[in-house]
């Protein structure tokens, strides 16, 4: 990122409203853009949209109205391959991992590149040399290339977590999604994986939009905070010219008094 | 925090506060229900004799039985041989092509992958009406276009058999873990690819147990199909008894039932190593894991430049090879076997049209009223059967379950006599009491009652292993006696299941009631062999109609009461 250089947009929301029954607006008007690069942290208490809104990103979920473009793609009409072209270019890592518990770690690496592969693949041999050599490589970054052959249900919360990663890395991804990452694992396991995250997206330069509810992991993580409530963008600035104040509004569901508890309390 | 513990009401007068909660109507509705169910199962065991007098009686016939029985007369081996092998080839060929069928019609039919709700439930319709056709009558029909012969038996198994596989891997599908296949189609999978990678993996247990269970049964009835012209061992049975030569019948039986535990032999470790992950097992998979993974890190340090990405040879993964090719061994000499010609088969299906005509429109026969009293007698057959079997079952099932007997060689004993119990081809049972107490309802419901002692008994014992432990320790805990510790604790989180079961085996009786009906144990199954011997089609169309019509509303009656205890 030069100097004077302001990078494209990659994701673009104008408008998006999203309404799963007639009384629960899961997003409500909500309208942002994310540059090539950008580090971005959602906040938001749970239910206030964060999951709604990454699943809108790549066309897991479609807005009632309002038009979301992703990597120049319209999300909200994209079917069929133009869809999965877009998927395959975004990772997704998922709070539960979702990981397929009886396969091997490195055939759930491999999944990841099902998206430019034909045909449906059975057992860890259905994928080319070329694949699975290449699984191995992103599983040695999370540092589990020990562990391949081993059941992926096997693995602890924080390894399958790192095998999320590498899936998603797979992908060769332009875009990483992450829907609370680390809000499953214990402390240490949430910092390895945040700082897997944050290394990785340095390196590949990847866009990271990746929600989370604990404010002090975003603080020290993200370049940029949006803040959900209720479905609506509440907070959307830099990381150092957010106010601790602000932050914590984003969790006020009473006052202001309830929402500094909530934020000690974790 | 005692603030918010709301303040105990002043006890105003009037009448005492409640101690048992409101009933609900449909709580009421299906307590109703099952008590006419019970009543009813009642008066059949009273209508249909079933006493101590009549068992007395049969003592005579037994011994009767007996003497024309001894000695067995054993055909030469090598029949012995040729009769099983085609009996397996078909019953395998069959249970083939159930899965063949059921696997697409699940991913049709279940509410999470269906492509559409017409989709959904247009599949469900045809697994219930594949389940609600009896066999038998599949058989009949199979049997007018293909004649004597394999692909007789191979139609008429495989595509009843779709009715209870096809159910069972609906709902196996249906109880997956939606998040592996969401991550998949997050990478940008098609929508097989999504299935055979996100969903596969997590059916395919369920998968392969199912198809087993499944193999085990058509094995059994492929031997009352023989009644029908399908042939196998089946087929000898069935006119040695029409000989009256009970020597080699029984002998043949004999064969059958050794054949029926060989075959649950090895499709028990069959389903243990290619599934591997049941409690026991699961201590095996951890160890083999930690072999695994240590021969991995030595191959990762012998040789850091190219290291392996195809997956080791395991000791699980040379035991699941050799018992996946052995599969296929068994399938591909079994397709070669029962020589089934694709010509034949076409040449059958455009004889199609012209079968059906034969069988439509429904005709009585001018004997309506007796077809329906013989409905009623195998309807009576199943209920006298489920009553009885459950009242022996519910013993033995509790004393096999393993948190419930007294010793654990108590347990395992009851097991052991549960599973020998369900060895026994209710069609050998059958024809044995029809040999003892006469052609009639007694032969036909004793069978089922000892058969039900057998499935029923293991699904209690199951149900109440897998109940939850820690509720009975803190019962325990409270100083409760080992039986108040089963009544407080152990049944009431059972209870469910068990209507559930006892409902599925009346729903399994009066089908099997039909079938047995075939070998002269009472009801309507008879006048289907008859009508379809004389070639009255028209009459063989109403007795399916009738049975389908039972066997739809018992289910039906089932779900719902199900669905209200559950």
């Amino acid at each position: 990122m030069t100097l004077g250089h302001i990078p494209e947009p990659v994701i673009q929301l104008e408008g998006v409203s999203k309404r799963f029954t007639p009384d629960v607006l899961a997003l409500d008007d909500v309208s942002l853009t994310v540059r090539a690069g950008e580090s971005v942290v959602l906040l938001g208490l749970s239910g206030s949209g964060k999951s709604t809104l990454l699943r809108h990103l790549n066309g897991l979920h479609r807005p009632t109205s309002g038009g979301v473009r992703v990597l120049g793609t319209d999300v909200g009409t994209a079917a069929g391959a133009e869809q999965r072209r877009l998927r395959s270019r975004i990772g997704f890592v998922f709070q539960q991992f979702h990981l397929v518990g009886s396969l091997t770690v490195l055939e759930n690496v491999c999944t990841g590149v099902l998206g430019t592969l034909r045909g449906p693949r059975i057992g860890l041999l259905g994928y080319p040399g070329k694949v699975r050599r290449a699984a191995l490589e992103q599983l040695d970054r999370v540092g589990l290339a020990d562990q391949r052959f081993q059941r992926s249900d096997t693995l602890s919360g924080g390894q399958q977590q790192r095998v999320g990663v590498a899936r998603a890395l797979m992908q060769r991804p332009q875009i990483l999604l992450a829907d609370e990452p680390v809000a499953s694992l214990d402390p240490e396991s949430s910092a390895q994986v945040m700082a897997l995250i944050s290394d990785i997206s340095r390196e590949d330069q990847l866009t990271v939009v990746c929600s989370l509810h604990q404010v002090e992991v975003a603080l020290s993580w993200g370049q940029r905070l949006i803040g959900l409530r209720s479905g609506r963008v509440v907070l959307d600035q830099q990381v150092g010219a957010s106010d601790r104040d602000d932050i914590m509004s984003v969790y006020s569901t009473v006052g202001a008094g309830s929402a500094a508890a909530l934020a000690t309390t974790g | 925090m005692a603030i918010l513990i709301p303040p105990r009401p002043d006890s105003a007068p009037g009448p005492p506060p409640r101690t048992l909660a409101r009933p609900s109507p449909s709580g009421l509705a299906a307590a109703l229900v099952l008590l006419v169910l019970l009543a009813a199962a009642a008066w059949s065991v009273v209508e249909l004799r079933l006493n101590v007098a009549t068992l007395v009686d049969s003592v005579g016939n037994a011994g009767d039985f007996l003497s024309r029985t001894v000695p067995l007369d054993f055909p030469p081996v090598a029949e012995i041989l040729l009769l099983s092998g085609q009996t397996m080839a078909i019953v395998v060929c069959a249970t083939l092509l159930a899965v063949l069928i059921s696997v697409p019609l699940a991913v049709l039919a279940a509410a999470n992958t269906a492509p559409s709700r017409a989709a959904r439930y247009g599949s469900r319709g045809l697994v219930v009406v594949a389940r609600a056709v009896p066999d038998v009558v599949l058989a009949i029909i199979f049997f007018r276009i293909f004649g004597l012969g394999a692909l007789t038996g191979v139609l008429a198994m495989g595509l009843h058999s779709v009715g209870m596989v096809g159910k069972l891997y609906a709902d196996a599908v249906e109880q997956i873990d939606e998040g592996p296949r969401t991550a998949v189609r997050a990478t940008g999978a098609r929508r097989v690819q999504e299935l055979v990678t996100g969903v596969l993996p997590q059916v395919l247990p369920s998968f392969i147990a199912t198809a087993l269970h499944r193999f085990d049964i058509n094995l059994r009835i492929s031997v009352v199909l023989g009644f029908v012209g399908v042939g196998g061992i089946g087929f000898e049975i069935a006119s040695s008894l029409r000989r009256l030569d009970y020597q080699r019948g029984m002998a043949l039986a004999l064969v059958v039932l050794v054949l029926c535990i060989v075959v649950e032999l090895i499709s028990g470790s069959v389903r243990r190593a290619l599934l591997g992950d049941d409690v026991e097992a699961r201590r095996g998979i951890v160890g083999a894991v930690r072999r695994r993974s240590a021969a991995v890190r030595a191959d990762v340090a012998r040789d850091p430049g190219s290291p392996r990405v195809s997956p080791p040879w395991t000791p699980t993964r040379i035991r699941r090879t050799f018992f996946g090719a052995l599969t296929v061994l068994i399938v591909a000499a079994s397709l070669y076997g029962a020589e089934v010609s694709p010509l034949q088969l076409l040449a059958g299906l455009s004889a199609m049209p012209d079968t059906f005509a034969l069988f439509w429109p429904p005709e009585a026969g001018g004997i309506l009223g007796e077809l329906l009293f013989q409905l009623l007698v195998t309807v009576q057959i199943a209920l006298a059967a489920t009553l009885i079997g459950a009242v022996l079952a519910l013993p033995i099932g509790a004393l096999a379950a393993r948190n419930v007997a007294p010793t654990p060689a108590v347990a395992k004993a009851f097991r052991i006599t549960v599973v020998t119990v369900r060895g026994l081809p209710e069609l050998i049972l059958a024809i044995v009491f029809v040999v003892i107490t006469g052609l009639g309802p007694v032969a036909g419901a004793l069978a089922l009652s000892i058969g039900a002692v057998g499935l029923l008994g293991k699904l209690v014992a199951d149900s109440l292993e897998e109940t939850d432990t820690r509720v009975q320790q803190a019962v325990r805990a409270t100083g409760a006696t080992r039986a108040q510790v089963f009544f407080a604790a152990t049944l009431p989180q059972a209870a469910p299941a068990f209507v559930a079961h006892v409902l599925y085996q009346l729903d399994v009786n009066i089908r099997a009631a039909t079938l047995l009906g075939i070998v002269g144990a009472g009801g309507i199954g008879f006048y289907l062999l008859n009508a379809s011997r004389v070639l009255e089609f028209g009459v063989v169309t109403t007795i399916t109609l009738l049975v389908f019509g039972t066997v739809m509303a018992v289910e039906l009656l089932a779900m719902w009461v199900r669905r209200v205890v559950a």
